[in-house]
Formats: structure tokens, C-alpha cells, sequence
């Protein structure tokens, strides 16, 4: 509210910034206000939600203070919008690729001036270029080389023979341990760490590998690989060399093209992934270890991911003995509000199998299984982590991908749903091409 | 006087509340999900603040305070932190936010569960046009926001730019509508911002960027509306195919909860029975009458018939021109006069059967009745009534034609 009224006082300089109200853009504030003028790692007092009216005071003055750089970084945007178009660029969010980029250019040149053209282009051409041949293409083209595939081939049979024997019975009960302390702010869970020394994630992996073990999640109606494989144990990994979005097989029965075509199709940042070589090289060793992953802290949070989805309620049908943690209370607690929303949004499927329903049946069926399709999102988040060495370092960092699986599981559901609707009174439309290579 | 009793409440699973005026069933809310909360307001009652279901009061700290004023916002957040309840005070006059709020939910549930019905004069309102509309708002209500609120409104603008062009000659006719122009230049601004590009857009913003030379011709608001094919109401008269005696005939009911919209047309009286004695047998033929959408092959309804109470049978309907018709023999004692009871549903869809809400989609059409009215006569009511839809007001000009 204290940026509202200062970004206000700043008059229409910087009006690229902001939305229709005057107010400044939500992501004016995340990516620009908020880590580079207020930086709260340096001023801890001013990150508060509520402040006082001295801080308050300084954080006006902080604003204030920047207005000709906002007013010439506005100026920037506004450029390279119009450069982007001349150029008949169209993907991606241009305020996601470019404001911070626009903050460095207002404080180092000031405001676009003689030369600026020249400038913009360089900039939109280095953001469209940041892939470093990091494509799908790349992989296809590397993938394609026979001798290659043959010696990976070999590769892949040789470690998938070396990999450990279960060395004894699987426990995921700790799980519910660090589940019941999510979501609490600032609520720690030793378990995690505890967990993650034990091998907990490497057990399961194991135990999967091996066998079918009975009674994994304390729930006798679901599989203990909860859809991570199509068959009873998984397969080895072939190598593979094309994937389409719309047909991927379950996470590990993925060939070592579908695993990284996943990678490189959902990577925003793919300069910082390793080169396409290396890519392939690691991914050999990656997809015979438990669980697909190499990360120990990925492996728990498989385990955890799945003690969580045991319990998931999509239906409301009420709580299950394995939905009871404080995790299992929020992500139900939003499906529930989810529901009111689709009814007051006329965009229901029957709580009851209907086999009348065709393809909204198949829904309903789905919610019936919500681990499925939670575990496979969770595995190509932890995948796609493992790939850039980003391990989950506590029992908070993993509560975030937990709870933002759930999310998109969710908006994948309403998505289908809306999708499902649609095709029932329109002549079909030209669907949206599903992604393929 | 608003209530202002315990107003703000925090649950078992960690939500905070904001209460507002009850809602009725589920075709009377207007919801709306804004950074981590949803907002729900009774589109029966008077307007006013929503109530509100926070889960994550962290984030809608970015716009309580510009929906519900500072003193809520910060109620909000004591009672996060274990208040056990606060009392809301709310602002003395709603903020811009609340407004395009309250307008963008409304414009959601228009295009969700306008009582479209040919038997009662309801026209329908073209999808595109309000699609359009609400990618505008959802853009003015961007501070309201996440990200899957965001993507929602590009998606929206995408999926309903066919509406663009004709909106374009609308406001160079002779008396555009008020709000025309701004949602024109929201649009442009949303895709400007979204980096949307194609040549309906480039065409509003050169449209956008010359001087507005109203034309002396007022725009024929037909232009607005995709053709259909129209049939002639044939409901209750040449479809019966059964020869015996009718022993008994009635109204079902329309319950709008229990199919998507477009298929059934909106009325009371829209679905409708008629049972035969045929020789010992007995015969149930059911009559409904379509809506607008045209379903695809295959996609079928089904009536649900209940013969004193009993368990339901189900009646498959198939569409023909403008009626969903379907039969079926009834196990009834020949010698009473049956009762029956029937309703309509699209398998797979259907919820389940609701309270009565007979009284509550009256309501529903007295509301659509009365805002085609403002929206027939929008210069007339200047300041009185918030501006009607663009859509509300091209279907109010077709209706002149009827």
C-alpha cells in the first residue's frame, strides 16, 4: 500500500510500469520494486507486510528517490516491446523476460537515447538466443548418430546390472512426520534431514526396482509404485529418439530422450542447464538410480510426495487414516474450495461413476486416483531439478514443490475439464497441436 | 448498517473468513479467485463487498487492502496470527478494485448461467463479445491477481478475438457505448503487456491511435452476433409419435445445475412429459427444449423419470432440430393415475439433483429481465445503473427484432 501511494506520487514517468488503475503491475513489484530498489536482504525491516510509520516513511523515500530510473526503465520497456514486435517476436511474457534487464539498462545508459535502437535489439536477440543450442533439436540431432545409441545402449544395460540390492523393507511412515509440520510458517522437521541421511528416498527406489512390495503406504488399494511404471517393476530405460507431450509413458518406463525432451521443453532458463551432451551422458546413470534421480533430498520427497497423495481427497468423500497431516488438511482444504468454485462455475463432473459420462466420466474416474497424476507431475519437478543440481536443502523447500504440484494437478484437472466441455457442443475445433519432436 | 459481528473468522484448516450476505445454490454466486483467496459475491443481492475465503493471507496482502480498506487488512492479519475473530469495517464507499471486481465475477457467471430461453424471451449473449469484455476486466483487475488469474484473461482474449474487429467498427459508429473505448484500450494494453500480436490487434491499435471520427451510421448490432441456425419452435405439437391414450402429462424440472450451458433452453416449462396408455402397456414420452449449442454427434442427455417416488430411470434423448425427445415403457399399475416426476441431466456432468430452486432461477430471470431493460435504454439511466455489458447490450438490440 506504501508502494501504491509512492509509485502514484511519481506522476505518469513511468507508466509502462503500471496497470490501468495507476497502480504499479503486480510484476513491477516482484520483479523491480521489490528486489531492486527495496532489497530486503538488505533492509530486513522494510520486508514486513505492515510497517511503521518511520519504515513506511523510508520505504516512500526509496521509491521516490528512484523515479527517474523507473521513468527511464519504463522508457526501455516500452522500446523493446515496440523492437519485439518490429522483430515479430511472440513467445513468452515480455515482462518476465525483460524488466530487470530494463532496470539494468535505465541505470547504466539512463534513458533510451542516440543508439537505443541498436541496444534494444541486442538485448531481445541475446534473451531469444539464451537457449546456447539447448533444443530439443540439439538432442534429436545428437540422439540420431547409430554407434551412439548403440554405445549408450550398452551403457545403460551395464549400470542398470550394477545397480544395489534392496537391502531391507521399506518405511515410509516418517513421512507423515514431516508432512504434519508443513505449511506452518517457519516450522522445521528434523524428519526431513533425518530422512534424507537414512536413504529413506534410495530404500523406496530400491524396493520398487526389485520387487512389488506389499503395503507400502499404509493403503492396500493402491500400487506401490502409485504410477511412477506402467508394469509391475519398472523396465530398463531405452534410449529412444523422438517424444510426443501428448502420449509420454509413466515417468520410469521414459526413454532417455522423452526424460530430457521434458527437460528442454519446460526449461525457462536452459542456458543455465548443462550442454546437450552432457545432458544425455548423466541422464544414463540418472535413470538407473532409484527412483530416476540422483539427489537423495529428490528421492525423500518422492516418498514424501507420496504419502501425501495416498491421502489426497479430491471428491470430498472424507479423510482417509493416510490423509490426516497438516500437508494432507491444506492441499484438501483446496480441492474442496476448487469444487465450489467449478460448480459456481458450471464446470462439474459427477462425484459418481457415471458410464454414460464418456470422456467426462474418464475425469471423474481420474480424481478417483489423484495420486496418478500426482506422482507423475512431482517426479518431472524433481527430474527437472535433479537435471540442475537443485536439491531441497529442508522440509520448507520441499513443501514448496509439494504443495505446488498440487496446485498444478488441479489446474490440470480444470483445465480437462473446460477442455472436455467445450468439445461437447462445438464443432471440433482445431485443438492446439500437441507438442511433439 | 452492514453486520458487523465476527465478521472475520479463522478456520480449523488455517483459512481466514470474511463473511458476506449468504449466497443462495450455486447458479446465484458470482466467484471470483484472486491471489490466494476466493471471493464470492450473491449475484441476487445487493452489491456490495464479497465474502471471501483466504488460504494464503501472505499473498492477499498485495490487494486487501484495496478491496476491503487498511483496518480489514490488517483484522486479517491478526486473526492469521491467532486473533480468534475480529469485526469488519469495511470502507464507506467500495474502492475502483471492489467495483471491476465485483463486475468481472458477474461477467463470469453471465457467461456461465444467463437464462438463455427462446420460450421466454431470453436472447443469449455472444460468447465472444462478453469473453472480450472480461478479458478487459480481468486485465483492470490485474493488482487482484496471480499468475493462473493472469494467464486466464490472455487466454480469454485469445480465445474470443473473432469479437475484435466487429468491436473496432463499433466504436467508430455513430453512438458506441460508454465503456467501449476503454475496454478497447485495456485490451490493447493487456495484449501489449501479455506480448499477444496478430492482425486483429494491430488493427486496434492503429484504430486505437487515430482520432475517433464517429460515422453518421449507427452500427447494426446483428454484425455482433455469429449466425445460427434458427428453427422453428415445433415443442409439443408434431413430435408425438405414440398413438395411445394419455393418461397423464406434466412439467419436469429444469434444474440448470445438471448440464453445461447451450443445451437446454432456460425455462421453467422447458421440459415437459406425457404418459400413454398403450393396450396394458404404459408409454413415457419426454419432451425438452434445446438451447442455443449445437453437441456433437454421440453427446446425448438423458431424463431421469421417477414413478412414485422410485428409484430414478434414466431416458436417453436425442436432439432433433430444436427438442431433445426420448421415450420409454413404465411398469405403472394400470389402474392409478401415476406420479411422475422428471428431470433432465448430462450424464457424466451431472452433480447430483439439488434443492428446489424454482423460486431462486425466477429470480435469476427477473434479474436478466431487468438488466436487458438498462441495457436496451443504456443513455437513459446515465449514473443510475452500472454500465451493462457490452454483450447485454447487443443481445437487448436483437431482441428489439424479435
Amino acid at each position: 500500500m506504501v508502494i501504491d501511494s509512492a509509485w502514484r506520487g511519481l506522476g505518469p514517468g513511468p507508466r509502462a510500469l503500471s496497470g490501468p488503475g495507476g497502480a504499479p503491475l503486480t510484476r513491477t513489484v516482484k520483479l523491480i520494486v521489490l528486489p531492486l530498489i527495496v532489497r530486503p536482504a538488505l533492509r530486513p525491516e522494510l520486508a514486513a507486510d505492515f510497517l511503521d510509520a518511520r519504515e513506511a516513511e523510508q520505504l516512500d523515500a526509496l521509491i521516490r528517490e528512484s523515479g527517474a530510473v523507473l521513468e527511464a526503465t519504463a522508457q526501455w520497456f516500452a522500446l523493446l516491446k515496440r523492437t519485439r514486435r518490429a522483430l515479430g517476436i511472440v513467445a513468452g511474457n515480455p515482462q518476465d523476460l525483460y524488466f530487470q534487464r530494463c532496470f539494468e539498462l535505465a541505470t547504466e545508459h539512463g534513458a533510451p537515447g542516440s543508439g537505443a535502437d541498436a541496444v534494444a535489439r541486442a538485448v531481445l536477440e541475446d534473451v531469444v538466443d539464451a537457449s546456447g543450442g539447448r533444443t530439443v533439436e540439439a538432442l534429436k540431432e545428437h540422439l540420431a548418430d547409430a554407434a551412439r545409441r548403440a554405445r549408450l545402449d550398452a551403457e545403460l544395460t551395464a549400470a542398470w546390472d550394477g545397480r544395489e540390492a534392496v537391502p531391507g523393507a521399506v518405511d515410509t511412515g516418517p513421512a507423515a512426520e514431516v508432512l504434519d509440520a508443513c505449511g506452518a510458517a517457519g516450522a522445521d522437521a528434523p524428519a526431513f534431514a533425518a530422512m534424507v541421511r537414512a536413504g529413506h528416498g534410495s530404500l523406496l527406489g530400491r524396493a520398487l526396482g526389485a520387487a512389488h512390495p506389499a503395503d507400502v503406504w499404509d493403503r492396500a488399494d493402491v500400487p506401490p509404485h502409485l504410477g511412477l511404471t506402467a508394469h509391475r517393476v519398472p523396465p530398463r530405460p531405452e534410449v529412444g529418439r523422438s517424444a510426443s507431450t501428448a502420449t509420454l509413458p509413466a515417468p520410469l518406463d521414459r526413454t532417455l530422450f522423452e526424460r530430457l525432451f521434458t527437460v528442454l521443453q519446460a526449461s525457462p532458463h536452459r542456458e543455465r542447464l548443462p550442454t546437450v551432451p552432457e545432458l544425455v551422458r548423466r541422464e544414463v546413470g540418472r535413470s538407473c538410480a532409484p527412483l530416476g534421480l540422483y539427489d537423495e533430498s529428490l528421492r525423500v520427497t518422492v516418498v514424501l510426495g507420496g504419502r501425501l497423495a495416498v491421502g489426497l481427497d479430491p471428491l470430498g468423500a472424507g479423510t482417509s487414516a493416510a490423509g490426516s497431516t497438516a500437508a494432507h488438511r491444506i492441499v484438501n482444504s483446496r480441492w474442496r474450495r476448487e469444487a465450489s468454485v467449478l460448480r459456481a462455475r458450471r464446470m462439474t463432473v459427477s462425484p459418481r461413476p457415471d458410464p454414460d459420462g464418456g470422456v467426462l466420466n474418464a475425469l471423474a474416474q481420474d480424481l478417483r486416483t489423484p495420486w496418478a497424476a500426482y506422482m507423475r507431475r512431482l517426479w518431472v519437478r524433481l527430474h527437472g531439478r535433479d537435471v540442475r543440481d537443485a536439491a531441497l536443502p529442508d522440509a520448507a523447500s520441499a513443501w514448496g514443490v509439494l504443495d505446488g504440484v498440487a496446485r498444478s494437478v488441479m489446474m490440470d484437472h480444470r483445465a480437462r475439464v473446460r477442455t472436455a466441455l467445450r468439445a461437447l457442443s462445438a464443432a471440433a475445433e482445431p485443438a492446439a497441436e500437441p507438442r511433439s519432436a | 448498517m452492514p453486520e458487523r459481528r465476527d465478521a472475520l473468522t479463522r478456520a480449523e484448516d488455517g483459512t481466514v473468513h470474511i463473511a458476506g450476505p449468504s449466497a443462495g445454490p450455486a447458479f446465484t454466486r458470482a466467484v471470483l479467485e484472486v491471489a490466494g483467496a476466493v471471493l464470492t459475491w450473491p449475484v441476487l443481492g445487493p452489491t456490495g463487498l464479497p465474502a471471501a475465503e483466504i488460504h494464503d493471507v501472505g499473498q492477499a496482502q498485495q490487494w486487501l487492502w484495496a478491496v476491503y480498506g487498511e483496518r480489514t487488512a490488517a483484522a486479517v492479519d491478526a486473526v492469521a496470527q491467532g486473533t480468534p475473530a475480529a469485526e469488519l469495517t469495511p470502507p464507506e464507499q467500495p474502492t475502483a478494485l471492489a467495483e471491476a471486481a465485483a463486475r468481472l465475477a458477474l461477467g463470469h457467471w453471465a457467461a456461465r448461467w444467463w437464462p438463455t430461453s427462446h420460450l421466454d424471451g431470453f436472447p443469449a449473449l455472444e460468447p465472444d463479445v462478453l469473453g472480450l469484455e472480461l478479458a478487459a476486466l480481468t486485465h483492470e483487475c490485474q493488482q487482484l491477481l496471480d499468475e493462473s488469474g493472469e494467464l486466464e484473461g490472455a487466454a480469454l482474449l485469445e480465445e474470443h478475438l473473432a469479437a475484435l474487429d466487429p468491436l473496432i467498427r463499433w466504436r467508430q459508429s455513430a453512438a458506441p457505448p460508454r465503456q467501449l473505448d476503454r475496454v478497447l484500450r485495456l485490451i490493447d494494453d493487456a495484449a501489449d503487456n501479455t506480448g499477444l500480436d496478430g492482425e486483429a490487434l494491430r488493427r486496434l491499435r492503429s484504430a486505437l491511435e487515430q482520432d475517433r471520427t464517429p460515422s453518421a451510421t449507427p452500427m447494426d448490432l446483428a454484425e455482433l452476433r455469429v449466425p445460427r441456425q434458427e428453427f422453428a419452435l415445433a415443442a409439443g405439437s408434431s413430435l408425438r409419435t405414440a398413438t395411445g391414450r394419455v393418461i397423464a402429462r406434466g412439467s419436469g424440472t429444469n434444474d440448470w445445475c445438471r448440464y453445461p450451458p447451450g443445451f437446454v433452453d432456460a425455462a421453467e416449462n422447458a421440459v415437459s412429459w406425457t404418459a400413454y396408455a398403450l393396450g396394458a402397456g404404459r408409454r413415457i414420452e419426454v419432451e425438452v427444449v434445446a438451447d442455443i449449442a449445437a453437441p456433437v454427434g454421440g453427446v446425448r442427455l438423458v431424463a431421469e423419470v421417477r414413478v412414485e417416488g422410485s428409484p430414478p430411470n434414466r431416458v436417453p434423448l436425442a436432439r432433433r432440430d430444436d427438442v431433445w425427445t426420448g421415450r420409454a415403457d413404465l411398469d405403472i399399475p394400470a389402474s392409478t393415475t401415476p406420479s411422475i416426476e422428471v428431470g433432465v441431466l448430462l450424464p457424466g456432468f451431472d452433480p447430483g439433483p439439488g434443492a428446489e430452486g424454482g423460486a431462486a432461477r425466477e429470480a435469476v430471470r427477473a434479474l436478466a429481465r431487468h438488466r436487458l431493460g438498462v441495457a436496451a435504454a443504456p443513455h437513459d439511466s446515465e449514473g443510475a445503473h452500472p454500465d451493462p455489458f457490452l454483450a447485454e447490450i447487443a443481445a437487448a438490440a436483437v431482441e428489439e427484432d424479435f
